[in-house]
């Protein structure tokens, strides 16, 4: 494994070789107000937008989305099943992930199951490592992940179809309608998917059992221009989930587990030239419920609704750009489990931006928290970014960023603990950005104290009760890499990302479970004329399950390769599409999760139309 | 170099760099004692994680030395998902897997299996013998109170013969000359009884009403002892721990020790004429003809950094403590003299949980 390190860079300085030196001057982006707030964090930070043919090309679930276009390490217990992510060496709750700028990880857990979200139902994925406590709220620890619905104007009538079927009866449909005109937008996306899912697992004879599952999503969202300034959007969003849970053991009893989610949201936007006003109102619920036995109506649930007011306000006065907003955040949950309650909490953000000179920008920002069930953090994040070189940029940012405690860990029933603090992250990260002809390169170091962390853990007679037990040390590395290059008619899309994590548990040294020092995620594109293929691959290091780092506990490393191709039969702007995958070409026998084989080689056939 | 030479070098790199994956995970298989069987020794049951399927077992030898993975290490497979408790009977031990809902039946001596038993059981717990028949308390479904029994195995043909329906959470089971006791600790809820069984008719006879959560039981002569944790303060609903002698002629309540309000004991177990109890992390101990509650411990296991204590027999004089860690790392095995001192730990694996003596 440690040669990766080695190999790494010598594909990068490959690369630069292969797109050889004539250098074009990247231009930094002005700062303006057509960028919304969360947006410009990225200045001191550094984001990657999924879109267009990555999310055609890959899995719909946002799992395999992420897995194999990023940084993030992700383990699931069987493809489909219950899937979180440790972003930049963190737990599964310290990933925020944003419908549309609404936090939406679930307040009964903390955490978001990547495999309940679909991504055919969002234009784009957004992934932000690093913290982001100040813009994006709890949970922005290790990263953050958005989920954003653009609305068009001008665009008449648009109709696309997306068909998909493969092995084990896996099926996608995904149907999406638009309208727009120079003021009004429309959009209606209905996704549906499900599988059997009833792969072998490698080397055995058995096959998961009880592994099926299918999910419908639904997006519509509305924008109206009144005058010049004014805009009103409307989004709405539900998602409908059932899954059975494969069985760990042949003759173990069936569960099934039930997800039903709506998300609605009013946005007011006032633009001027000097001042841009956002108002956001926001209703989401959470709902699930698990059956212990799929024979029987039992089952153990939990439900919240969330309320969000969030107000933003930005003003521009020469190169300064300002600030403020206010946000409130109202949850009201109960349980099979969980006693009912009410919480409210609120935040004030501040912040400034200077663009100093051409090369230079900084900005501050700051966040106290308000609320009255636990401690109340002050929150910053500032940062600068320096264009040091036409070829090289310089970013450093440093914040702090917090997590507060699920309903689970306050309210459960009998354990919940009420004097529960918030975990605190300090963490500060400088990224080097080479920019290559038809090639760019991001080098990030970070590191990150995350103290009082929230965890669950046994008392002395095995009781689970949740406390504020450890601190953990994490730093590491981070390469993005990126290539494009056209050769008549033919072009070639290169994108890589590597990680180097260590995440210790600052009183024993040992890295946390399921954090794996190494991950590299390769995808390569090949386009000419109309024929596009494909070729992805992930690599993964080893992770540790047991809190001793025993080596005869460890998921094994592994590598999963899928391959592509695909045909355009459109003519001019419409866009027809036929495409057919093969999922673990190489047939990798793995598991992301102790004891939850993952599927071997399996394929499908896709026709997206575009009318 | 040409275009086309780049992205053919470019695309060999991309190929190697998929490769890089490091060593597999290696079960250590330790090599079987130097007699040749597990004889003489002790078996530690380790119960694996939840639904991670890395039950497995350790053995103890005569000279200390552990042996650990000795299901695996015979039969070239795990024992499965959480590994609840063993049973000897002749030369088979029985090892009831609760979260896989199996029975794996294996030579106890040389540790070869033989068999396994997945008709009829769903949540095995424990075993006992009567005859040359097997009783099995089963939670059935965890989530249903009304299906809970006790199975009954015929040893000669390994095949549940028959199901007795008892009342929720049957835990430990005792055989006491053929009758047969059962403590409902509680699977989904919270028992609070002693069901009696006729193992010749296979049938419950009568019910002993005890405190909330009767967890291990231990008899002497006609004495029944049975230890009730009550409910935890993490119920909502706490309840009073109790200790119970029940004569097993009348099958009554004898005598009945309450705990103080808030004090939950966990294990029992009894030896040369005294009974030993666990109270969080500490050992306690009662002479039989005394029976009232002593007010020191007899030791304590603060020293050892006791982690989750999980496991308690007394074998051979020594009192074996399993201690569990953070339920997430290899457990260990704590030893004590009768007097409480600390003798020897003995690394096993994930989440040890009994003891059974080999001999």
């Amino acid at each position: 494994m440690k040669n990766i390190i080695g190999l790494v860079l010598f594909f990068c300085c490959c690369c630069c070789a292969t797109f050889a030196q004539v250098a074009p001057v990247t231009e930094l982006g002005e700062v303006n107000l057509k960028h919304i707030k969360l947006k410009d964090s990225v200045y001191t930070t550094t984001q990657t937008v999924l879109k267009d043919s990555i999310l055609i090309r890959n899995q719909a679930s946002l799992t395999s989305l992420l897995n194999f276009n990023s940084t993030i390490y992700l383990k699931e217990n069987g493809l489909g099943m219950v899937s979180s992510p440790s972003f930049r060496g963190t737990t599964a709750q310290q990933t925020a992930v944003l419908w549309n700028g609404i936090n939406i990880n679930s307040q009964t857990t903390g955490q978001s199951d990547f495999n309940t979200i679909n991504t055919r139902g969002f234009d784009e994925v957004i992934v932000k490592p690093g913290g982001g406590g100040v813009v994006d709220g709890s949970n922005a620890i290790g990263g953050s992940i958005y989920l954003e619905n653009n609305i068009t104007y001008n665009t008449g009538f648009e109709n696309e179809v997306f068909l998909k079927y493969g092995s084990f009866n896996t099926f996608g449909v995904d149907c999406k309608t638009a309208y727009s005109t120079t003021t009004k937008s429309f959009s209606l996306g209905v996704s549906r998917m499900g599988s059997d899912n009833d792969y072998k697992y490698l080397g055995t004879d058995r096959i998961n059992k009880n592994g099926q599952f299918n999910s419908t999503n639904i997006n519509s969202n509305f924008g109206f221009k009144l005058g010049e300034k004014n805009t009103i959007n409307l989004y709405s969003n539900i998602y409908d989930g059932k899954r059975n849970f494969s069985l760990p053991t042949p003759n173990a009893l069936k569960t099934k587990y039930y997800d039903f989610n709506t998300r609605n949201m009013l946005e007011w936007i006032l633009k001027t030239n000097a001042l841009v006003s956002n108002l956001k109102a926001a209703y989401i619920t959470e709902n699930y419920e698990y059956y212990p036995n799929i024979d029987r109506d039992y089952n153990t649930n939990g439900e919240v609704g969330s309320l969000f007011l969030k107000y933003n306000l930005d003003y521009r006065l020469g190169s300064l750009l300002f600030s403020g907003g206010v946000n409130y955040n109202q949850n009201n949950g109960e349980g099979s489990n969980i006693e009912h309650e009410i919480r409210h909490l609120g935040s004030v953000i501040f912040g400034m931006k200077q663009k100093v000179s051409k090369r230079f920008l900084y900005e501050i920002n700051v966040r106290q928290e308000l609320n009255n069930a636990y401690e109340n953090p002050f929150l910053y994040s500032v940062g600068i970014q320096a264009d040091i070189t036409s070829f090289y940029k310089l970013k450093v940012n440093t914040s702090k960023n917090f997590r507060i405690p699920t309903y689970n860990d306050l309210y459960w029933e009998g354990v919940g603990n009420s004097d529960l603090k918030p975990e605190l992250s300090y963490q500060a990260e400088i990224s080097n950005v080479f920019y290559l002809p038809n090639a760019s390169l991001t080098v990030t170091g970070f590191y990150n104290a995350v103290q009082d962390l929230l965890l669950w853990t046994p008392d002395v007679t095995g009781v689970w009760r949740p406390g504020n037990t450890e601190n953990v040390n994490i730093y590491g590395g981070e390469a993005l890499f990126k290539a494009n290059k056209k050769i008549g008619e033919q072009t070639v899309n290169v994108s890589a990302t590597y990680a180097y994590t260590v995440s210790e548990n600052e009183k024993t040294n040992k890295q946390l479970i399921y954090v794996p020092y190494h991950k590299l995620t390769t995808s390569v594109g090949y386009n000419y004329k109309k024929l596009s293929t494909y070729y992805q691959f992930i690599n993964t290091g080893e992770v540790f399950t047991t809190t001793d780092n025993a080596l005869e506990h460890i998921v094994n490393s592994y590598m999963v390769a899928n391959i592509g191709m695909e045909y355009n039969f459109g003519k001019g702007e419409s866009r027809y599409l036929l495409g057919a995958q093969v999922l673990n070409v190489w047939n990798e026998s793995y598991e992301s999760v102790l004891n939850r084989p993952a599927a071997g080689r399996n394929f499908n056939i896709y026709l997206n139309l575009n009318i | 170099m040409n275009n086309r030479l780049k992205l053919l070098v470019m695309f060999a790199v991309i190929m190697l760099l998929q490769n890089c994956t490091s060593d597999d995970r290696e079960i250590v298989i330790d090599n079987p004692p130097a007699a040749g069987n597990y004889a003489n020794g002790i078996f530690v049951l380790n119960e694996g994680g939840y639904t991670y399927s890395n039950a497995s077992v350790s053995f103890i030898d005569a000279y200390g030395q552990v042996y650990n993975n000795v299901f695996f290490a015979v039969n070239g497979r795990g024992l499965g998902d959480v590994a609840q408790s063993m049973s000897f009977y002749e030369d088979k031990a029985y090892l009831l897997v609760n979260n896989s809902n199996t029975i794996e039946v294996v030579n106890r001596y040389t540790f070869e299996y033989i068999t396994t038993i997945e008709n009829n059981i769903l949540n095995p717990r424990y075993m006992t013998f009567v005859g040359d028949k097997g009783y099995i308390t089963n939670w059935g479904d965890p989530a249903d109170t009304t299906d809970d029994y006790v199975a009954v195995l015929d040893t000669q043909t390994n095949t549940i013969v028959n199901t007795i329906s008892v009342a929720e959470g049957p835990e430990s089971i005792l055989n006491n000359n053929g009758t047969l006791y059962v403590a409902h600790k509680g699977g989904l809820g919270y028992g609070n009884t002693i069901s009696v069984l006729d193992a010749a008719i296979e049938t419950v006879t009568t019910s002993i009403e005890v405190s909330d959560v009767p967890g291990n039981m231990v008899m002497h002569n006609n004495s029944l002892y049975v230890i009730c944790a009550g409910k935890g303060n993490y119920t909502g609903d706490e309840t009073l721990a109790g200790f119970f002698k029940i004569n097993m002629a009348t099958n009554q309540v004898e005598d009945e020790i309450v705990f103080a309000n808030g004090v939950h004991p966990g294990y029992l177990e009894i030896s040369n004429n005294s009974l030993y109890y666990t109270l969080n992390a500490d050992v306690y101990t009662m002479a039989l003809n005394d029976f009232t509650l002593p007010t020191s411990p007899l030791f304590t296991t603060t020293n050892e950094n006791l982690g989750v204590l999980y496991g308690f027999k007394i074998i051979n004089e020594n009192i074996y403590i399993a201690d569990a860690k953070d339920y997430v790392s290899n457990g260990e095995v704590l030893v004590y003299n009768l007097q409480g001192d600390y003798q020897e730990g003995f690394n096993v694996k994930i989440i040890p949980n009994g003891f059974y003596n080999n001999n």
